[in-house]
């Protein structure tokens, strides 16, 4: 890639106000944490909220006892693919509130299929189902599912204004039926999708339907991921009784409850085992596959799969790595900059696009050959020795990714995307991410911390493997994989892997079609289709989010 | 049984040769400075110069070790004998032109010393070993050539600096400045220890080495030193490793023949 071509040139000379060729520079000369807006502002919070607590507070002045932080340039952040610049700060997923507002957006999501709830209605409880019926339920479940009574009397209810962002829809691929459902209820995949990735999910979701319930965004922040499949089966079940006017205690029911409320029950994350252990529908059981479709910068640009996978890769790098690895697993403040690496900056964009012209020009387009040592070899090495490169030819980038994980992450993702969208294969992709780390390692001598490291050097072993401990489509590998249960820093770009590898192929979604349809939902509060603009927005506090209090606590 | 010939490293470029010469325990590191051993007690912090070593059991021959034939085998390292605590001291390396990288730093250290345990990562290296065998490492691995006072940072915590640019006097960052350059005598100046307590007197570790010569003898590739690219052995190498590893995950039995 030319010199003036080069993504992340702009961002740099922005960062140091210095040339990015530069190879000397001045250091403790910044007066510390003073010289960022975002800390200043913490401080003054922290002392005014000291004063009225007693307790002593923030006080940065502490940091070495005495040395505070900023004794180099303490670098904005350009977040990638916009012109927004934010400082590091702000992207701390408790500072933003976009970040925020993602996760509980995947989290208050469940699917629930409605074919077998329709069978048992027709076929042992001898109700008819129509159109008409299946309107009105939708129209009690989005009454009861943000909270409120259907069947019983003198109950409590939320207030709609608490819950304002929970409701129900439903998609089938089944156009005539689509036609049938009330535009409200109904998210539509022909209008939602391309026409060729629509024809795609159609054909594959077929006549069947399938609800999608949100819960609460306040029920996501107060309660846990199991409890959403939990809120919407009992929601459902009674929206069931109150529409198709059920008993509520005949033995049938019971089976009618299990049809309705539990056989097609699609979580977005699975359960995790003791040693990690959390409920379904949270972000360590969610497979990389269900996150590239969650996913939804495919519907806008299906012909630049490298934005795609950088949009998705972004998503991925705030739920595994800032809140699951960084929070859930570790503690303490967590990992920030082992993610933002990977969509900042634009330096994964100009990895990922050299590696997409590379094979462009070498093999005719994506998903044009098929995986082989040839290929992969070569794709990977050519993406890795530039990545690397470039850190060699610009000090500033290096600068800015100071550590070893951080460069590690985005050579290896450039790798893998790249060997991803040349033979349209994730595993090949995952194949390649190992190869380069293994070059990089040999090459700078240095790579991440253990840690990080460790799966690394052992990865190309299980990245073809299909034996039951360490095997999986990678797809389907997520943090729960064995070896991925302490990968900080991979798994954004894992999935940008998985994203890549399809993108190529022009496929519409990656892993699962009704994942991807449940997401192209224009009510919910996360833009889905351009993650990292969201997560721009969140930095410069322009994002609004739901599960506001406002209702409930003293005017402020 | 075949007499077995090291091969320490692959390659056929320059940075390739010297990972080698380092790795190899019969190249002996040229010595380019004298650190005395009480100077060096104090940069590392753990005891003050003259202090008895502290211990964590009584020595080997007092504690009636059971029998083993592994025992019989290793002979323990005088530290190990005595019943020395398990101490460290960590390296930085900056990523320009340094003379190591850190893992040379532990290829070479299990090649040469024993009884040291070394950790990777990309800014700074730990090497733990009992005190009194820890303190013969430290010296030769601040004496000789794989030291620069200025590309390589005796830091026991806040390591950041290894990819930072380098200062106006050519020296890598340190929030700490547990180093400074002393411009009178063109030498680098330790005012406090490996973890930041001041020093009661600054101690001296010598001029940094001129770039020039850190480009002969470091162990870094760089584009803008000797490229990595252009050591099509050291490539190949790596790529073998990546698919015999891979091919035999899927199947051992693919690789037999290969």
């Amino acid at each position: 890639m030319s010199e003036e071509k080069k993504m992340f040139l702009e961002a740099l000379r922005r960062k140091f106000k210095e040339s990015p060729e530069e190879k000397q520079t001045k250091f403790y000369i910044y007066d510390g944490w003073k010289q960022s807006k975002r800390k200043r502002e913490f401080v003054e919070a922290a002392q005014k909220i000291a004063k009225e607590r007693t307790v002593p507070f923030y006080n940065p002045d502490l940091h070495l006892g005495g040395i505070p932080l900023g004794q180099r340039v303490l670098m904005p952040y350009r977040l990638s693919g916009t012109d927004i610049y934010c400082e590091g700060d702000d992207l701390h997923f408790i500072n933003n509130a976009a970040m925020q507002q993602m996760w509980h957006d995947i989290r208050r999501t469940v699917i629930v299929g409605l074919d077998a709830a329709h069978t048992v209605l027709q076929k042992r409880l001898g109700k008819e189902v129509t159109p008409e019926t299946v309107n009105h339920y939708l129209e009690v479940l989005n009454h009861a599912l943000p909270g409120a009574a259907v069947v019983q009397e003198h109950m409590v209810e939320t207030h709609p204004g608490l819950v304002s962002d929970s409701y129900v829809k439903v998609f089938t691929g089944d156009d005539e039926l689509a036609d049938e459902i009330d535009d409200r209820f109904l998210i539509d995949i022909n209008k939602e999708f391309p026409a060729e990735h629509a024809a795609q999910l159609k054909a594959a979701i077929g006549k069947r339907i399938y609800q999608v319930c949100r819960m609460p965004t306040l029920v996501a922040m107060t309660c846990d991921g199991g409890t959403m499949s939990r809120w919407a089966a009992m929601q459902i079940s009674m929206s069931m009784i109150n529409a198709y006017k059920l008993m509520a205690g005949e033995a049938a029911v019971g089976e009618f409850a299990f049809a309705a409320k539990h056989a097609e029950v699609i979580e977005m994350g699975t359960l995790m085992p003791w040693r990690r252990a959390r409920g379904p529908n949270e972000p360590g059981g969610i497979p990389l596959g269900y996150m590239a479709d969650i996913c939804q910068a495919s519907r806008v640009k299906p012909e630049d799969p490298v934005w795609v996978a950088l949009e998705a890769i972004s998503m991925a790098a705030v739920l595994y790595d800032q809140f699951w690895f960084g929070s859930y697993m570790s503690g303490g403040v967590g990992f920030t900059q082992y993610a933002t690496c990977t969509y900042t900056d634009n330096i994964l964009d100009d990895f990922c696009y050299y590696g997409a012209e590379y094979v462009k020009k070498k093999y005719g387009g994506f998903a044009k050959v098929k995986p082989s040592w040839d290929v992969i070899n070569d794709v990977a090495t050519e993406v890795t020795l530039y990545g690397l490169e470039q850190y060699e030819r610009y000090p500033a980038l290096m600068e800015t990714h100071f550590g070893g994980s951080q460069r590690a992450a985005v050579v290896a993702a450039g790798a893998g995307v790249s060997v991803s969208l040349v033979t349209g294969h994730s595993t090949a992709g995952i194949n390649g991410w190992y190869l380069s780390q293994l070059l990089h390692k040999e090459e700078m001598g240095r790579l991440g911390f253990y840690g990080y490291d460790c799966q690394d050097q052992c990865g190309s072993a299980n990245s073809f493997s299909w034996r039951s401990d360490e095997g999986l489509p990678f797809n389907l590998r997520g943090v729960n994989y064995p070896n991925y249960a302490l990968n900080v820093g991979h798994q954004s770009a894992y999935c940008g892997i998985v994203s890549a590898a399809h993108g190529g192929r022009g496929d519409a979604w990656t892993t699962n079609p009704l994942i991807k349809v449940a997401f192209a939902d224009k009510d919910l509060k996360f833009d889905f289709t351009h993650p990292r603009l969201c997560f721009g927005k969140g930095a410069l506090r322009e994002f609004m989010p739901a599960g506001e209090r406002d209702l409930i606590i003293p005017s402020h | 049984m075949v007499e077995y010939k090291p091969q320490y490293y692959p390659g056929g470029s320059n940075v390739a040769a010297n990972r080698r010469k380092y790795i190899d325990p019969n190249y002996k590191l040229r010595k380019l400075r004298t650190i005395s051993d009480d100077d060096l007690v104090r940069l590392m912090g753990h005891r003050v110069p003259g202090e008895a070593y502290k211990s964590v059991h009584p020595p080997l021959e007092e504690l009636g070790e059971p029998t083993c034939p592994i025992r019989e085998i290793v002979e323990p390292t005088p530290g190990a004998k005595a019943g020395d605590r398990i101490r460290y001291i960590q390296f930085t390396d900056s990523v320009y032109f340094a003379p190591l990288t850190p893992y040379m730093r532990a290829w070479m250290g299990h090649m040469r010393y024993r009884g040291v345990d070394i950790g990777v990562l990309s800014g700074r290296v730990p090497l733990e070993a009992r005190e009194r065998d820890l303190e013969k490492v430290a010296k030769e691995l601040v004496e000789t050539e794989i030291f620069d006072p200025a590309r390589v940072g005796i830091r026991g915590a806040t390591v950041h600096g290894h990819a930072l640019r380098l200062d106006e006097n050519g020296l890598m960052f340190d929030a700490l400045r547990r180093f400074q350059y002393d411009k009178n005598k063109g030498e680098v100046v330790y005012v406090k220890d490996q973890v930041g307590v001041p020093l009661d007197r600054p101690i001296y570790v010598g001029k940094p080495t001129p770039e020039e010569e850190l480009r002969k003898i470091t162990s870094q590739f760089r584009v803008d030193g000797e490229a990595f690219r252009n050591d099509k052995e050291l490539i190949e190498f790596v790529q073998r490793i990546h698919m015999l590893r891979t091919e035999a995950g899927f199947d051992p039995n693919k690789v037999k023949d290969l």
